[in-house]
């Protein structure tokens, strides 16, 4: 188990959505406010790390000719479990995050590295790909929650900063924002699912770009040390 | 076909070891079954707590007079009001009579239409002459940040917060429908018309009702 490697790999070298291509539905129709992609965030990692987990503890009884009938039925029940759980015993919890849950059922990355990893690993290692992979994912929310919200709306921290979010007396996820673009300039096509598109579309390509040139840069430092060596 | 393919088909086609996966596939779903039972179980007293709590403060938001009006328990419903109410697009779940000061002030009703990820539970206002008071979201489950805007009754293009349009609105004004007489949430149409079905269904039943 190297935490450093899966940390780079969640986070870049295999990101879970610029990467690998998962959980881009909500991706796209959640990142129109911080707060969104935060609480998104955070309900993905925890319930990804542990169904990683369960998913890792009974990857012995599970024949591999139905393993993915098998995750699913694991996933499904778990989520709901913790649904029913939260709206339970953490009502503040599950009225700020609770919107989230349902659509986490359906995020192909629980299933994605259920298959990937935590189906091959062991339990440590699978809880810190649950971790490292969350991670990556809510970063990637993050930063197109800030450039949608600032390009489409001309705000900042939606949900959780300016008049009536929490800094101010306001519920958890009902701050408007930090007006930072006058209303006349926002474009107001970011903030719809079209401006999802067009958000990720070039944040994959940014990524894509990034890691051709890094991958490129490594053969030739690689060419060079060979030549050097036979020299 | 090779020997080799032969044997791993017969393997794969034996009944033998198509019950067992079987038999293994049906084990976790009773396990995950009994799980969630269990859960349910535990679960159930807090949330039905919860969700009284939530229906007593969506119904106060839905009369002229939070503070004068008293509310009867959830009436029993009809097969005509069910029919008026399926009629309209959406479903009755839950009516109760409003009163002010012992008069009658007409009704608060629930409904559940459907939205653009599931369904939207609202209650909705009429008072004893059928005029909308108040519509309010009970549960829903909208997309946040494009239909949770429907849901937190968020300003439409001209100004007017989205769910307080339909105050005012009676059967006299025809059918409710979303572009004639009631503004969208930009990319909120699935659930501005959830909304507008279930006051439309609401409309119908009160029509019926004295």
């Amino acid at each position: 188990m190297d935490f450093k490697a899966q940390f780079k790999e969640g986070l870049i070298t295999n990101n879970p959505v610029l990467v690998q291509l998962l959980g881009l539905c909500s991706t796209m129709a959640i990142t129109t406010s911080f707060f969104n992609g935060l609480g998104m965030g955070i309900a993905v990692t925890i319930i990804l790390t542990l169904s990683n987990v369960i998913i890792s503890a009974i990857r012995n009884v599970i024949p591999d000719k139905i393993r993915i009938a098998m995750f699913i039925v694991v996933i499904a029940g778990f989520v709901t479990m913790v649904d029913l759980l939260l709206q339970a015993f953490v009502p503040a919890l599950s009225e700020s995050l609770g919107v989230f849950i349902p659509l986490i059922v359906v995020n192909c990355i629980i299933l994605g590295r259920a298959e990937s990893f935590s189906y091959k690993n062991g339990i440590a290692a699978s809880a810190v790909d649950g971790i490292c992979q969350g991670i990556g994912y809510t970063v990637v929310l993050l930063v197109m929650c800030v450039i949608r919200e600032f390009l489409g709306a001309g705000t900042f921290g939606g949900g959780i900063l300016g008049p009536g979010g929490i800094f101010e007396g306001g519920a958890l996820g009902a701050g408007k924002g930090i007006t930072i673009l006058p209303e006349q300039y926002p474009m107001k096509l970011l903030t719809l699912p079209v401006g999802g598109f067009i958000v990720l579309a070039v944040l994959i390509a940014a990524m894509q770009w990034a890691l051709g040139n890094a991958k490129k840069k490594a053969e030739e430092a690689a060419k060079a040390e060979k030549e050097a060596a036979k020299a | 076909m090779s020997a080799e393919v032969k044997q791993a088909e017969k393997a794969r086609m034996d009944p033998k070891y198509i019950a067992t996966l079987t038999a293994r596939l049906f084990a976790a779903c009773v396990v995950v079954a009994f799980l969630l039972g269990l859960v349910n179980m535990v679960t159930l007293p807090n949330i039905t707590a919860r969700k009284k709590a939530a229906t007593d403060a969506a119904l106060k938001q839905v009369v002229e007079n939070p503070d004068g009006s008293a509310f009867s328990d959830a009436l029993e419903l009809s097969g005509d009001m069910t029919a008026a109410a399926s009629g309209a697009g959406a479903t009755l779940s839950a009516l109760y009579a409003v009163t002010e000061g012992g008069a009658n002030a007409g009704y608060a009703l629930t409904v559940v239409a459907s939205g653009s990820q599931g369904s939207i539970e609202m209650m909705v206002g009429v008072d004893e002459a059928d005029v909308v008071t108040g519509v309010s979201i009970v549960n829903n489950s909208e997309t946040p940040g494009i239909g949770s805007k429907v849901m937190g009754n968020e300003p439409t293009a001209n100004g007017t917060p989205v769910l307080d349009q339909f105050v005012g609105k009676s059967p006299a004004d025809g059918t409710l429908s979303v572009g004639g007489n009631i503004d969208a949430i930009s990319g909120a149409t699935v659930s501005s018309r959830g909304v507008t079905a279930g006051v439309n269904a609401a409309l119908a039943v009160a029509a019926l009702l004295d």
